[in-house]
């Protein structure tokens, strides 16, 4: 429990509203995207840098961890609040601060709603092009703490390749900025670099500078369905070897068709094996030529092949993706995302992969992948109150894992480390690559006082 | 004076591959800096046997593809990569290549271009440049509006470190985010965190069209508008770069006046329009001999001639304030930056990368470097930007009086040097003090 001195400390930094320590408030941050759950000793939300300095030394005075928690979204329990900490939430940091098109950068705070973002540049002709699927709830400060991705990387690239510089306040209550906002203005090491994807380890965002682009100004959506997925894993390829770098390649297996149908009707044919979604953007002259070789491409294997004619026919066909993990709980109450990565050219493996830990453990598992980068959902359906199938899944999560790792992939192409995966980054990495985290993490945080526990034991 | 073991280095890695004499040393050799020896490693394994040899004698090392440079190493050990220079695999499938580091950056552009495939980063110096140095130094340069920077290039690396262990680390997967990212924190710290021995390399696909458009004008200010004129219309080129009168002659030979280099990669069909429309834009502006360029040797030619200019400003950093303010500032920064330098037009040197709004100045012989830099980030502050680098940092805390910040970011950056090597082994010649 916090002393009261130190809530009442806490209330005068940040206002009366905006420390919560009852039990029935906690309860909500105890939570994220995973199975996992804490308490915290309290929540507080700053509203400016200086608030959340005044919030770190406090801290430090008393000896309190720090959890950082944008929306809470994550998949791999960043955000469970662990040994004894205080959660810093970053939803009252909601200020776009500046939109420069003409100098391709914006200037936000961290609690800024990715959704939120994209609307006010569209309105400029201009997006940021990390969206993950949970855009419309998740923070810029999050998508900086998970390096995320979205159905865009294979063309543009994660979140890390979109933050020119940060504001953050390191552990010792001290402010510094990274970059700036331009490509050059990093001191000497990449300071951004190592701070996206830390998983707030590292440090506290409290100002993110990200490159914004103009939309493009053309943009063709193109459907393949398949019997099989080893089809659509060839049209991947034969794409790739014909010189094309489509914005998006999003498969999904033939239980996400299903479970997408029973949910948005959109009219997938229930028997195929896969279908493929590909996207690509540019100048409206060249999109013939690439659409023409696209189709060539999926004609010779699709069993069915269409080009989206209108707005409405680009909205149909997103619209069983959109809903893909959404409509797995028709059929199960639960599901266990995850985020697996290969390389490109072990996609089928890995999709064999996936069908055999299915089979091995009795579970029911259901693909959703970023095809063009090797980046597979596999979704283990199951119900969370049933403690031994919970054992199960468990144990098929982790054989999940070690095959991506078989296959020269990674754990994590997206969703991050956490809690969740942290027993498998020694099985990812050798003791010189821990070694280095390790120097990282006590170079910046040499009192473990960021997100404790979380990725990696210091 | 030096406690370096000669036949022991000759016992790691052959007695040809270890030179002492002076003379025969000079010739891997950069700067002032007296080294014991130069030696020529083979492999990762004598890599990391010469830096525990250098622990246990605690002498320095600096590493180079082709040369060394010297600064800071009297006494130590000259580590010249060049005879690790192989392409482990290019794998077409991945669009990866696994490259040791000592391979010319040039030699690796051919035989990437050669597989029909693109690696967008420019060599830093067109002859000596190596692959290792290139992630080494990491940076960005004109492409990178449209690829982004170096460090997008870099999927994992082998690399011994300071104290001679070797660490590897990442994979031929272009989405991953499991642990801290060492992968493109590395990029950049210039041998101070180890010494790259195989660099695991993102590719493209080749771009089957180029194109450049070039124009000259008498007024840097109006050459300079016809981009801001392009970035309102929504083009956005791959590149497109300004050199001023005395740098337009070393980088097209004859060229009279401000010379304007447009690139167009890709634009496969919409390239013609695009560049007819850019050519048009350049004419209004003022332009004359607005040339669309689509032969492929003269394409060449004028890229290679802006790598050439690139190189020697890249070769003499302590004669050059290099800014960034962004696109739209630019025309704002450049005529105020006439009140600090005169005539920019025929100042020593200036180049405009108008996509990344970033001046390189090439001083007049007797400028006090940090004098102008000083001057010059106020004037780029003012405007939204500041002084590149580490030494931008530096001024941008001195003209807010926030020592604290320079303080703590001087800390960080050392602590995170002290961590990784300990004993003070490697780079001596690279300061974290700006
Ligand atoms: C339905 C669904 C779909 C998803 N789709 C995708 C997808 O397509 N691609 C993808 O990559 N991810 C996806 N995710 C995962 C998740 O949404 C992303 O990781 C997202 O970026 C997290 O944002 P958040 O605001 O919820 O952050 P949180 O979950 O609150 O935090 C994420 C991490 O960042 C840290 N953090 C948060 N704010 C700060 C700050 N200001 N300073 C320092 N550290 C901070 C936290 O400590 C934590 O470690 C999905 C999740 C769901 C539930
Ligand atoms: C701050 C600074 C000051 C300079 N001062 C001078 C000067 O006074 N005189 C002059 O002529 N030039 C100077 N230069 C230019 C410099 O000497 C080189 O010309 C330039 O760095 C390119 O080097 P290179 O062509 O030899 O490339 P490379 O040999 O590829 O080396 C480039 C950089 O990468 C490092 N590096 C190379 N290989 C590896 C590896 N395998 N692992 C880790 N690191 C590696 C090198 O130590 C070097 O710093 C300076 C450059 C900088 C950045």
């Amino acid at each position: 429990m916090l002393s009261q001195t130190v809530v009442n400390r806490l209330k005068e930094i940040v206002g009366e509203k905006n420390v919560v320590t009852d039990k029935v408030g906690l309860l909500t941050y105890g939570y994220d995207g995973t199975l996992l759950s804490g308490e915290a000793l309290g929540v507080v939300s700053p509203h400016t840098t200086e608030e959340v300095v005044e919030i770190v030394k406090l801290m430090n005075e008393h000896n309190i961890k720090l959890v950082p928690r944008g929306a809470g979204t994550n998949e791999s329990g960043g955000t469970i609040p662990t040994q004894d900490s205080v959660v810093i939430s970053f939803t009252k940091m909601t200020k776009i601060h500046e939109i420069d098109t003409e100098n391709f950068v914006a200037v936000v705070e961290p609690g800024v709603i990715n959704f939120d973002l994209q609307v006010e540049l569209e309105k400029q002709n201009c997006y940021f092009p990390p969206d993950p699927s949970s855009y419309k709830a998740s923070t810029i400060g999050g998508n900086v703490g998970e390096c995320s991705g979205g159905p865009k990387c294979f063309k543009y690239g994660v979140t890390r390749d979109y933050i020119l510089g940060l504001e953050v306040v390191l552990p010792n209550g001290k402010v510094i900025q990274t970059g700036g906002r331009n490509f050059q203005s990093e001191p000497a090491y990449d300071l951004t670099r190592i701070i996206v994807g830390a998983e707030g380890t590292l440090g506290l965002v409290t100002k993110v500078f990200v490159r914004i682009i103009p939309l493009p100004r053309a943009k063709k959506t193109m459907l393949a369905i398949y019997d099989k997925v080893e089809d659509a894993s060839q049209t991947v390829a034969d794409i790739v070897a014909a010189g094309i770098i489509p914005t998006t390649l999003e498969l999904m297996d033939n239980l996400l068709i299903n479970t997408t149908e029973d949910f948005s009707h959109a009219g997938l044919p229930r028997d195929a094996g896969a279908v493929l979604i590909i996207e690509v953007d540019g100048y409206p002259e060249d999109m013939d030529p690439q659409v023409k070789t696209i189709s060539e491409i999926c004609n010779k294997i699709a069993k069915e092949f269409k080009i989206a004619q209108s707005a409405a026919e680009v909205d149909q066909i997103w619209t069983s993706r959109r809903c893909a993990f959404g409509s797995v709980a028709r059929v199960r109450p639960s599901y266990g995302v995850n985020d697996i990565t290969v390389p490109r050219s072990n996609f089928p493996k890995a999709i064999q992969g996936v069908l055999k830990v299915a089979k091995e453990y009795g579970v029911t598992i259901g693909v959703v992948a970023h095809a063009g980068d090797g980046n597979l959902h596999p979704l283990v359906l199951f119900d969370q109150r049933n403690k031994e199938e919970v054992e199960t899944v468990h144990a098929a999560e982790k054989a999940l894992c070690m095959m991506a790792l078989d296959l020269d992939g990674t754990v994590s192409g997206e969703h991050g480390i956490g809690l969740v995966k942290k027993k498998y980054l020694d099985s990812e990495f050798t003791p010189a690559a821990m070694g280095a985290f390790r120097k990282i993490k006590r170079s910046f945080d040499p009192s473990n006082r960021f997100n404790p526990g979380k990725v990696f034991e210091l | 004076m030096s406690n370096v073991n000669i036949s022991k280095l000759k016992a790691i890695v052959g007695d040809n591959n270890v030179i002492d004499s002076p003379s025969e040393m000079a010739k891997y050799l950069k700067g002032q800096g007296k080294p014991a020896v130069v030696v020529l490693p083979g492999n990762t394994s004598e890599v990391s046997n010469i830096v525990k040899l250098a622990n246990e004698q605690n002498v320095k090392i600096a590493v180079g593809g082709a040369g060394v440079g010297t600064k800071g190493l009297s006494g130590g050990i000259a580590m010249v990569m060049s005879r690790m220079n192989r392409i482990l695999e290019m794998d077409h499938l991945n669009l990866v290549a696994y490259v040791e580091p000592g391979l010319l950056h040039k030699e690796f552009l051919l035989k990437v271009g050669e597989a029909g495939l693109n690696f967008p980063p420019e060599p830093y110096e067109v002859e000596t440049s190596s692959i290792g140095g290139c992630f080494s130094i990491g940076d960005s340069d004109s492409k990178s509006f449209e690829y982004g920077p170096t460090r997008t290039f870099l999927l994992g690396f082998e690399m011994v470190l300071p104290t001679g262990e070797i660490l590897e680390i990442g994979n031929k997967c272009i989405k991953n985010v499991s642990g801290l990212d060492f992968i493109h924190f590395a990029v950049g710290s210039q041998g101070t965190f180890g010494i790259f021995t195989k660099l695991l390399v993102k590719l493209l696909p080749a771009q089957e069209a180029k194109r450049a458009v070039i124009g000259t004008f008498t007024s840097i200010h109006k050459a300079n508008a016809t981009f801001n004129t392009l970035i309102k219309r929504n083009i956005q080129p791959t590149r497109m770069n300004l050199l001023n009168a005395s740098l337009a002659q070393n980088a097209i030979p004859g060229t009279e006046g401000q010379l304007v280099i447009i690139d167009l990669q890709g634009f496969k069909e919409s390239g013609k329009n695009i560049a007819n429309e850019i050519a048009a834009v350049l004419t209004l502006g003022g332009g004359t001999d607005v040339k669309i360029i689509e032969d492929e040797v003269e394409y060449d030619q004028v890229v290679n001639g802006w790598l050439k200019v690139r190189a020697d400003l890249n070769g003499k950093p302590e004669r050059t304030v290099e800014f960034l303010v962004g696109p739209a500032k630019m025309p704002q920064a450049l005529t105020q930056l006439e009140a600090l330098t005169g005539d920019l037009g025929t100042y020593p040197g200036v180049v405009v990368e108008g996509l990344l709004g970033y001046v390189c100045l090439a001083l007049p012989e007797g400028t006090d470097k940090l004098a102008l830099a000083a001057k010059v980030n106020r004037l780029a502050m003012s405007l939204g930007g500041n002084v590149k680098g580490l030494l931008g940092h530096k001024l941008k805390s001195e003209a807010y009086n926030d020592a604290e910040m320079w303080q703590q970011t001087v800390g960080l950056l050392q602590e995170l040097r002290q961590q990784f090597d300990p004993k003070g082994i490697l780079s001596p010649g690279v300061s974290l003090e700006a």
